[in-house]
């Protein structure tokens, strides 16, 4: 089998874990959906006391249906993001924002550093440009990138990432520690450069901080392109 | 809101009936459809003020269904429920008409905010 045809299967392979992840995440929507309306009618039967619980139940009840509700919330929030995060493989590019791309991912890598006891911390920057590239392979890049960080971090210790421009370039800025250990050994990126070749960008440690390690990719537009 | 007529109107039964529960506690008079086709009988025999339309149906999509109603009654005003992660679905249903769009797990203090602005406007039409 030839490069090409191997590449070819890939990227539907890609394309069709995005489509089997999105339809699970609308799916699971509706399944929350039912969940949080079956809660909210529980709180408007108690509201409303039709049951004649004393004081104490009533509370518990309340208390119950509150922490139902919250968790759904967060549920909701992730699954909004897991759909997001899989129809990113759609189409193999795409006009996207950088900033919208990491908010979905990152919901998904702050587990990695929760595990660790790593503080994750995302700044992103305000009025970025549209990038025109491969959103998946970007996606697969943030996670070996975000990963080999985590590598370098200790407990109770944090990762910044920022977002921003440069010229007609976006950046995304991984810092280790907030930037404030001095030592950082030299993280090795070489089995990420054929990926990062592809999508036309560049990653280097250091920079304006010893503990930056930064991924910058070109912002074209598809005319450009 | 005590005289609104509501139709919601989505595939998934139980999410249609308890929402249609919590909205008849409101005092909004509410009946449910479960597919594009009932749901655009149940408008042309008995016309509702207001319609709460899930956008992705087995028999009809909802965007079908919703330029059925407009064409049939402009005066309904529809609120589309998408549970899509992106919000572009919610904006084409608005661009062919809809009030507004909603996401779902609905949450209920922006529906019936969402409601009562639309019968606001289908009031002054």
């Amino acid at each position: 089998m030839d490069a090409m045809t191997e590449n070819s299967i890939r990227q539907e392979q890609i394309e069709s874990f995005g489509r089997l992840m999105a339809g699970f995440s609308h799916d699971m929507k509706n399944h929350l959906g039912i969940i949080r309306e079956s809660n909210g009618l529980m709180g408007d039967i108690v509201a409303m006391n039709v049951l004649g619980e004393d004081e104490t139940t009533i509370e518990r009840l309340k208390k119950t249906i509150a922490s139902i509700e919250r968790r759904v919330c967060i549920a909701a929030i992730m699954l909004q993001h897991l759909s997001g995060l899989a129809h990113r493989s759609d189409t193999p590019c795409s006009s996207f924002l950088v900033n919208d791309l990491l908010t979905e991912e990152c919901t998904f890598l702050e587990r990695f550093a929760r595990l660790k006891q790593v503080k994750q911390v995302v700044e992103p920057g305000e009025d970025l440009p549209s990038v025109y590239n491969d959103p998946s392979l970007l996606q697969h890049i943030i996670y070996r990138v975000y990963l080999l960080c985590l590598e370098q971090l200790k407990p109770n210790q944090s990762l910044v990432i920022i977002t921003g421009r440069n010229g007609k370039n976006v950046t995304i800025t991984f810092r280790l520690n907030g930037g404030s250990q001095g030592n950082l050994e030299e993280v090795s990126f070489n089995n990420l450069l054929p990926a990062i070749e592809k999508l036309e960008g560049t990653l280097k440690q250091g920079g304006e901080n010893h503990n930056d390690i930064t991924l910058t990719i070109p912002s074209l537009s598809v005319a450009e392109k | 809101m005590t005289k609104i007529k509501l139709l919601i109107v989505d595939d998934e039964i139980e999410f249609a009936e308890t929402l249609a529960e919590r909205m008849e506690l409101r005092g909004i008079a509410t009946q449910t459809a479960n597919n594009g086709k009932e749901a655009l009988e149940m408008v042309h025999s008995s016309p509702p003020d207001l319609v709460i339309l899930d956008l992705k149906m087995p028999d009809m999509s909802g965007l079908e269904v919703l330029q059925s109603i407009k064409s049939m009654h402009p005066s309904i005003e529809v609120i589309m429920l998408t549970g899509h992660g992106s919000t572009a679905s919610g904006i084409e249903g608005m661009e062919k008409g809809a009030f507004d769009y909603i996401m779902k797990p609905v949450d209920l203090n922006d529906l019936l905010e969402k409601l009562k602005l639309a019968n606001e406007k289908r009031s002054k039409a």
